[in-house]
C-alpha cells in the first residue's frame, strides 16, 4: 500500500495562495507531479502562478484550458513547468497523448482538473484540493476574494517525511 | 520586382490552414478542421489533432495551389506558425514548411500566430496606417498590440493575466449547462437578455490598477462571480434566468475589452483599431466596439469571421509583410514554441 499523508489549512486570499505556491516550488524538482482539484474559480491557476514564480520559468502562467498544455521553459537552472488543463480531455491514459516536447522526468508537471484522470501517471504525487466560498457575494465585493480551504494529499515515497510549507500569515 | 508570392501554413490548434498570398492579395485560403473527430471524443486530444494535421497537410497544400492556380515553383517564400499553440500540431506544420523550403530552395519564415491574427486584416482592408492598435481575442488569447509596423515593430501593451475572453465564455457556458463550445450559445442567449440585469465585476478597471495593469485583462474573477451567482440561485432552488446571466456576463467582457482598447488608442494617438481572433465573432463585442469607436472617432477594422478564426491566410499575410520588409528568414532548425512570446513576430 502506498504511503499517503494529508494536510489541511486555509489560505486567506489570492496573494496567500500565490505565496504558498511559491514556497511549494522550493520543494519541487524534476519529475514531480501535482494534481489540482477545485471548482471554477477555486484558485488553481493562481496557485500555479505562484509555483511558476518560485520555479523561475518563462512566460505568463495563465489558464492553459484552450491549449490543453503549456510548457514554460526554465529561465535559469532548474526544471521546466508543464501546466496541463485536463478540463476538456475525455481521458488521459498516457501523457504521450499530450504530445509534449518535454519529458515529465525533466519537468515539474501541474495538472488542473486532473482528478480521476492522471493518477496513473506517477506513483508519487501531490493532490491539492482547493475550495472557495460558495454562493452569492456582495455586489461591491470581489467574487474571487475569500478564504480557500486547502487539502494536500501527499502520495508515495517521494513525499514521505517531506514537510510541506505552512501558509504565510500576515 | 513584383509582389512576393508567399505560401502560409497554420497548424497551431485544430485547423489545418494553407493559403497563398501575393503582396497583400489573397489568392486562396484552404482550411481543413479536425473538430468533428474531437467531438467524437468529447474534447480536443492533442495527439488526434496532430494526426489529423498530418493527414490533411498534403491534400490541403495541393488544394490551395490548385485553387490559387499557381505552381509550387512560383512560391517566393514559405511562412509557418512557429507558436504559440499545441506542440504536436505546430511541429507538423513546421516540418511541412521546412520540407517545402528545402525542396524549393526558398526562404522559411516561422511566425507568431497571435500577430498573424492582426496581419490578416491587411488582406481585407488594405495596408495598415502608420500606427494602429490591434486587439486579438480568441479561445486562447486576449492581447492588445500597438502596431507601428506589422513586420518589424509590434509592442504588446497588455494581455490576459488568467483566462482568455473566449475561454471565459466556454467555461461560463459549461456552468450554465450549454453544449461545448459554449461561446456561440452564450452569444445567442445574450441577444435576448438584459445586459444590465446583473452587475458583474469589471476587473482591472479601477484607478489603482492603472499603474501596473492599464492594458491587461483578467476574466477569472468574472467567471467566479458568475459561478457564485448561479450557485446561490441553484442552492435556493430558483430558476436561472439564462438570458439575463448570458447578457450581463457578455456585456462585462465586451465592456472591459473595448474600454481598455479605446483608452489605449487615445493615449497612444491611434485612430485605427483592428480586431482579430476567433472571439471577434462575438456580437456583443462587435456591437460595443462599433459604438465606442464611432464615438471616439476611431476607424474599426474587423475582418470577416472566416479570417478571424485560425487560417493559413493570416500566416501568409504576416510572411508577406516580413518578406516586403526585407527581414532575414528563419533558420531551418527553428524550434516550435507552444508559449511563444509576443515580443517575437518571427523566429
Amino acid at each position: 500500500m502506498t504511503a499517503t499523508t494529508t494536510t489541511t489549512f486555509d489560505l486567506p486570499d489570492a496573494a496567500a495562495t500565490r505565496a504558498w505556491g511559491t514556497a511549494l516550488a522550493g520543494l519541487l524538482r524534476a519529475g514531480d507531479l501535482v494534481v489540482l482539484t477545485g471548482d471554477l474559480g477555486a484558485g488553481k491557476t493562481t496557485l500555479t502562478q505562484g509555483i511558476g514564480a518560485g520555479l523561475d520559468v518563462r512566460g505568463q502562467v495563465a489558464s492553459p484550458t484552450f491549449v490543453i498544455a503549456r510548457v514554460h521553459p526554465p529561465l535559469h537552472d532548474g526544471p521546466a513547468l508543464v501546466h496541463v488543463d485536463a478540463y476538456r480531455l475525455g481521458s488521459l491514459d498516457d501523457v504521450d497523448a499530450l504530445d509534449l516536447d518535454t519529458s515529465l522526468e525533466d519537468s515539474v508537471t501541474i495538472v488542473e482538473w486532473g482528478e480521476g484522470l492522471v493518477e496513473g501517471l506517477a506513483d508519487d504525487r501531490l493532490e491539492v484540493t482547493l475550495a472557495r466560498p460558495r454562493g452569492d457575494f456582495d455586489e461591491n465585493d470581489d467574487a474571487s476574494a475569500g478564504v480557500r480551504h486547502v487539502r494536500v494529499r501527499a502520495v508515495g515515497e517521494r513525499w514521505s517525511g517531506v514537510v510541506l510549507p505552512r501558509p504565510h500569515v500576515g | 520586382m513584383s509582389e512576393p508570392l508567399v505560401l502560409g501554413i497554420e497548424t497551431s490548434c485544430d485547423e489545418t490552414g494553407v493559403a497563398l498570398v501575393r503582396g497583400r492579395e489573397l489568392l486562396f485560403d484552404a482550411v481543413a478542421s479536425s473538430m468533428d473527430e474531437h467531438a467524437r471524443f468529447g474534447g480536443i486530444i492533442p495527439e488526434i489533432a496532430s494526426r489529423a494535421h498530418l493527414e490533411a497537410m498534403v491534400p490541403t497544400i495541393r488544394r490551395a495551389l490548385a485553387e490559387a492556380d499557381v505552381d509550387l515553383a512560383e512560391v517566393d517564400a514559405v511562412a509557418v506558425t512557429a507558436g504559440p499553440g499545441l506542440q504536436g500540431p505546430l511541429t507538423i506544420g513546421a516540418s511541412a514548411a521546412k520540407a517545402l523550403s528545402v525542396a524549393l530552395g526558398k526562404p522559411l519564415y516561422g511566425v507568431n500566430h497571435v500577430i498573424g491574427h492582426a496581419a490578416v486584416d491587411e488582406l481585407v482592408h488594405g495596408a495598415f496606417p502608420e500606427r494602429a492598435m490591434a486587439l486579438v481575442v480568441s479561445g486562447g488569447h486576449s492581447s492588445l498590440l500597438l502596431v507601428d509596423d506589422i513586420a518589424t515593430s509590434v509592442t504588446e501593451l497588455g494581455s490576459t493575466l488568467d483566462d482568455a475572453a473566449g475561454e471565459a465564455f466556454d467555461k461560463v457556458g459549461r456552468l450554465l449547462g450549454l453544449p461545448y463550445p459554449g461561446g456561440p450559445h452564450i452569444d445567442r442567449l445574450a441577444r435576448e437578455g438584459d445586459p444590465t440585469a446583473i452587475r458583474f465585476p469589471r476587473a482591472l478597471t479601477l484607478p489603482k490598477d492603472q499603474a501596473e495593469h492599464a492594458y491587461d485583462f483578467s476574466f477569472s474573477g468574472l467567471k467566479t462571480a458568475v459561478a457564485r451567482w448561479v450557485e446561490a440561485r441553484r442552492d435556493a432552488g430558483e430558476e436561472i434566468p439564462l438570458h439575463d446571466v448570458a447578457a450581463s456576463f457578455a456585456a462585462a467582457v465586451a465592456d472591459v475589452l473595448t474600454a481598455k482598447t479605446i483608452r489605449a488608442c487615445e493615449l497612444h494617438g491611434v485612430d485605427t483599431l483592428v480586431v482579430g481572433g476567433g472571439f471577434s465573432a462575438n456580437s456583443q463585442l462587435r456591437d460595443m466596439a462599433a459604438e465606442r469607436c464611432a464615438e471616439a472617432g476611431i476607424t474599426l477594422r474587423i475582418p470577416p469571421i472566416r479570417y478571424c478564426t485560425d487560417n493559413g491566410a493570416m500566416i501568409a499575410a504576416l510572411g508577406s509583410a516580413l518578406v516586403r520588409a526585407d527581414v532575414a528568414p528563419s533558420s531551418l532548425d527553428i524550434p516550435v514554441d507552444s508559449s511563444m512570446p509576443l515580443t517575437l513576430t518571427h523566429v
